[in-house]
């Protein structure tokens, strides 16, 4: 697959949402089997596609694109033989050693490319209509009711079914819970929510009012002051706390991802992932030779 | 106002008399903002709402009396109790609206200034001795009271408020051209904080010196492109209190210059992009050109209200975050809200 056609792949899976993590050669040191722009893309089940250097980098290349992808940052990762490989190397670089015998090292830039947060804005205000028109621009996906996938929703029905949004909202575990209201019919709202069962912890993830203070507003500075919160909202929550798993391989020691790793074996009723054949021949011929040893 | 003004003057020619229901003041989520206006002509007929339909018919009543021989009133419609939650408001919000005669002497005078673009206001008195009296108070003529004075103020602004003056309540509508926003700088902030300046109202002017990079293409939404050296077009363009001067042009060679310009100016808001340390040697530069503390601590910078935007136009986001933030904190020390 070539380096374009990694890019039309790209989009294709941005268009259909799906995640993946773009991985672009951006330096090599010879002897390497790869090129300065080569290019490759791996999605979440751990699948990689295009060419960012031999049997020796993949496995790294798939780790650290399922590293990038949960931790949704874009990172620039090193691999190379053990010796000096962090010399020169960006401050923030990942170094990691290839277990291979390539003598070359190559620096890939690894980035993230997440599907879009979704929002939910529910009622036909004119702030709501504001919100719904200027959200697409800033990168949120937007729907008009309330949907189980929705990471944020923000109810402005003017009285016109509220509570009913916001429970569905709470039930449905959004991260971003917003209300606008007046401040006294934002209690009469919650007051309700409150009498039909909800408790105190759950009633707190209502924003009420939604939005930064930016004073007395008109409806289309209120959309403009909701957007924002949403902005800080998605660039300050916690970066999603699944780790990929990662296995040890039993030979060399390298993390090799579980998710899409190719080389496998069973010994024992137990799966073995390793970085590459060798390895992975290497066990089959003596399994016991490598599990004796304790790996830390 | 505007949106039922060809009604009014169909009822105003035929020699129809009417009467106006105005909201005067909100809650913060009123269906509908300060100045907008509900009709009922003498026969009957309704143009315009004031809620959307939650306190219409109740307002319908009122202005009937009114038409009837009622005096002008000021009603409440709220949630503050049960009984009002009967009335109807299962909107939310509390509404204060101001039902009165529509004086059919002021309606052509108003037609005149909103068609020949400038701006103008409406006065009404809401209490006092001449509760109901109206008046069309132009931006650019001599006040004759303090009723006009106070309404050029808040129109200056562009700001309806319900306001004191000599110890009687005054509601102001004001009816103004969209203030202007320049933008400099033909980066991709630009075109995306075009966009979030027209939500907002603004009349967005985009003004770049490289004739490559302000083109139609790159900026379909702005209301004007303007290829010159940003200081010679800001010099020569209308600023008042109400324009937002958003220098993202990132460059001390142009941004010096005109920040020069900017801070001879009424401009309301002044922004500019760049880093910190960018910020700080530009202000070096400033204050070589002996721009004051007091004039530097204008600027705002860098630009934009602290949210976190990373993409163009997150940015955008809070740039015209923070602009809302300064046109209410001007406000807010020109309106005096009355409490109720």
């Amino acid at each position: 697959m070539s380096s374009t056609d990694v890019l039309l792949r790209a989009g294709r899976l941005a268009a259909e949402g799906v995640p993946f993590a773009l991985v672009t050669v951006v330096d090599v040191v010879r002897p390497a089997s790869t090129r300065r722009g080569d290019r490759g893309l791996v999605t979440a089940d751990g699948a990689l596609v295009g060419w960012v250097g031999g049997a020796c980098s993949e496995p790294i290349v798939v780790r650290e694109a399922l590293r990038a992808l949960a931790e949704g940052e874009a990172r620039l990762v090193r691999i190379g033989p053990p010796g000096r490989l962090t010399e020169g190397a960006a401050a923030d670089a990942v170094v990691a050693e290839s277990s291979c015998a390539s003598e070359g090292v190559v620096d890939v830039l690894v980035e993230p490319q997440l599907p879009e947060p979704l929002l939910a804005v529910v009622g036909a205000s004119p702030a709501a209509e504001t919100l719904a028109r200027i959200a697409p621009e800033v990168g949120w996906r937007v729907v008009r009711e309330v949907s189980p996938k929705a990471d944020a929703v923000v109810v402005a029905t003017m009285g016109h079914g509220d509570e009913e949004a916001l429970a569905a909202a709470l039930e449905a575990g959004a991260g971003y819970v917003g209300l606008v209201a007046s401040a006294r019919r934002a209690r009469a709202v919650l007051a309700a929510l409150r009498e039909s069962g909800l408790d105190e912890e759950e009633l707190a993830r209502v924003r009420s009012p939604a939005g930064l203070d930016l004073g007395p507003s008109t409806q289309p500075e209120i959309a403009v002051a909701v957007l924002a919160e949403l902005v800080a909202w998605r660039h300050t929550r916690a970066p999603v706390p699944a780790t990929p798993a990662v296995a040890r391989d039993p030979v060399c020691g390298m993390e090799v991802a579980v998710a899409g790793a190719k080389e496998t074996a069973e010994h024992e009723g137990q799966t073995y992932v390793f970085c590459g054949p060798g390895c992975r021949s290497r066990f089959e011929a003596e399994p016991a030779r490598y599990l004796a040893v304790e790996t830390p | 106002m505007k949106d039922i003004l060809p009604t009014l003057e169909r009822w105003t020619a035929d020699g129809l008399r009417a009467a106006t229901a105005t909201v005067v003041a909100i809650e913060r989520s009123a269906p509908r903002d300060p100045g907008a206006v509900l009709a009922v002509s003498e026969q009957g007929d309704v143009a315009g709402s004031v809620t959307g339909g939650c306190v219409e018919p109740a307002v319908y009543e009122e202005a009937r009396d009114v038409l009837a021989g009622g005096s002008p009133r000021l009603k409440s419609y709220g949630i503050a109790d049960e009984e009002a939650f009967e009335v109807g408001l299962s909107c939310g919000g509390t509404v204060h609206i101001f039902v009165s005669m529509l004086d059919p002497a002021l309606v052509e005078p108003f037609a005149a200034a909103l068609a020949e673009d400038r701006a103008v206001a409406l006065t009404y008195d809401v209490s006092g001795p001449d509760a109901g009296a109206a008046r069309v108070v132009l931006g650019d003529a001599e006040p004759e009271d303090d009723v006009e004075r106070r309404a050029q103020e808040l129109l200056a602004l562009g700001e309806t408020a319900l306001v004191e003056v000599g110890g009687e309540d005054v509601f102001v509508s004001s009816f103004a051209p969209r203030p202007a926003m320049y933008v400099f700088g033909a980066v991709d902030h630009a075109a995306a904080l075009a966009q979030v300046g027209r939500h907002l109202g603004y009349r967005v002017t985009v003004c770049d010196a490289r004739a490559r990079f302000a083109t139609p293409e790159r900026f379909p939404n702005v209301d004007e492109l303007v290829v010159d050296w940003p200081d010679r077009f800001l010099a020569q363009a209308p600023i008042d209190e109400r324009t937002a001067i958003c220098v993202l042009t990132h460059d001390h060679k142009f941004d010096v210059p005109l920040l020069k310009v900017a801070l001879r100016s009424p401009a309301g808001y002044i922004g500019a992009m760049g880093s910190r340390r960018t910020t700080e040697e530009r202000a070096e530069r400033l204050r070589a050109e002996s721009v004051t503390d007091d004039e530097l601590g204008r600027i705002r910078a860098p630009i934009g209200l602290r949210i976190g935007a990373r993409a163009p136009e997150e940015v955008a986001v809070a740039i015209g975050a923070e602009i809302v933030q300064a046109a209410r904190e001007r406000a807010k020390a020109a309106v005096e809200p009355v409490a109720r």
